[in-house]
């Protein structure tokens, strides 16, 4: 289900193939996201998963699996 | 007069913000613009911790009006600058080129009002978010480190996105563009490049020359490989730069060409081989004032283009 959304976001933020996004994925350097790319996906997370992402969290999201498994967690 | 929330927040007379260019905002200049009534921003830039701090004992000497501190974000001094400001407790923190996310909390704790410059409305809701006291919102028309969007395009934009007030900042020189930015819904300007052309700047006078020749096709965006562009007005160096984005140099080579290069320029004097940033308003400006001249000229013109525009005969 997170997983899903994450994709749809991603296919929607950076113009990518959904068949290119695996958990392996690196969102920078895989999928082509800069810095401004980056804080339109995690706010639009935030705003329709309704989670907030911490400051501190930003370094661990290197890949979609990574960013996959954060919102898991909190949505616990 | 025109008095806005910038004003009353900051505590200061004309809602004006001097950017914080690095290597040209000193304390003397940003003294000089909150004498005037404006908000003076020394720029930290890539300064190590001893000199930001003997510049802000500098300005305070100078003038016990409210100024600012630009933090550049990219500097390899940010963690230290960031805990100074707080030990000193600045007025105001402006940040730039990146995420103050971090420090956001030290610096609210210590009741300093923080301002960052955003290139995008996403960065704007979540400085909001974080206690973000007002946003400057700056366009790629200006100099130095630039984003992609225009002033006109981004300041409405983000001016629906958050409720905390927007400084329009990128290609304002004159009343005109002061107006301009109140239209899009901003309630202040930041201007740069004419504060270079200060009486009290201590830029190098070839420095002032090159940008009072300027016209309006003399500014050029190098390096956006790198990830941070820059706004420069065109020289031997751009050129240089350009040949080798055209031989898709790597990002590395770009950087070492850079290096020192606005020292070269601002301090040294050197504008062929020096990095000259500038915006692209340099084209209309054309003359040295003094600071405080600068500012009243700018928002007299401005008030009498807004009169005008509430209907007209209101004089």
């Amino acid at each position: 289900m997170i997983l899903e959304k994450v994709k749809e976001i991603l296919v929607e933020e950076l113009d990518v193939e959904e068949e290119s996004i695996t958990l392996d994925s690196k969102i920078k350097e895989d999928l082509g996201a800069d810095s401004l790319d980056l804080f339109e996906l995690i706010s639009r997370i935030e705003d329709e998963l309704d989670v907030t992402i911490d400051e501190d969290d930003y370094g661990k999201l290197i890949t979609v699996g990574n960013l996959v498994d954060y919102l898991t967690e909190k949505n616990k | 007069m025109i008095y806005t929330e910038i004003c009353k927040l900051l505590n200061i007379k004309y809602p004006i913000f001097q950017g914080g260019m690095a290597q040209i905002s000193d304390a003397k200049l940003a003294a000089a613009v909150s004498e005037a009534g404006g908000l003076g921003v020394i720029a930290s830039g890539n300064s190590p911790p001893a000199l930001v701090k003997s510049e802000i004992h500098k300005i305070r000497e100078l003038t016990d009006k409210p100024f600012g501190v630009n933090v550049m974000l990219l500097s390899p001094h940010v963690e230290e600058v960031s805990q100074l400001l707080v030990e000193e407790k600045v007025p105001v923190i402006i940040t730039g080129a990146g995420n103050p996310g971090k420090y956001m909390r030290i610096w609210k704790e210590a009741g300093i009002k923080v301002v960052p410059v955003v290139p995008s409305v996403a960065f704007a809701k979540h400085f909001e978010k974080l206690g973000a006291d007002a946003i400057i919102c700056e366009g790629t028309e200006a100099g130095g480190h630039v984003g992609e969007i225009t002033t006109m395009c981004i300041t409405p934009q983000v001016v629906d996105a958050v409720k905390i007030p927007v400084v329009a900042a990128g290609g304002i020189g004159d009343g005109r563009g002061i107006a301009a930015a109140f239209c899009l819904g901003a309630k202040g300007v930041q201007v740069g490049t004419r504060f270079i052309l200060a009486k009290e700047c201590r830029v190098h006078q070839n420095y002032k020359d090159k940008v009072i020749k300027a016209n309006d096709t003399a500014t050029v965006v190098t390096g956006r490989k790198t990830g941070h562009p820059v706004r420069v007005l065109k020289n031997r160096l751009a050129n240089q730069f350009r040949e080798l984005e055209k031989n898709n140099a790597s990002v590395e080579e770009m950087e070492e060409l850079g290096r020192g290069k606005l020292y070269q320029a601002a301090v040294l004097g050197d504008v062929v081989y020096g990095s000259v940033m500038s915006g692209q308003i340099a084209g209309l400006l054309s003359k040295e004032q003094s600071c405080k001249e600068i500012i009243v000229e700018m928002f007299e013109e401005a008030e009498k283009i807004m009169k005008n525009l509430a209907g007209g005969n209101n004089e």
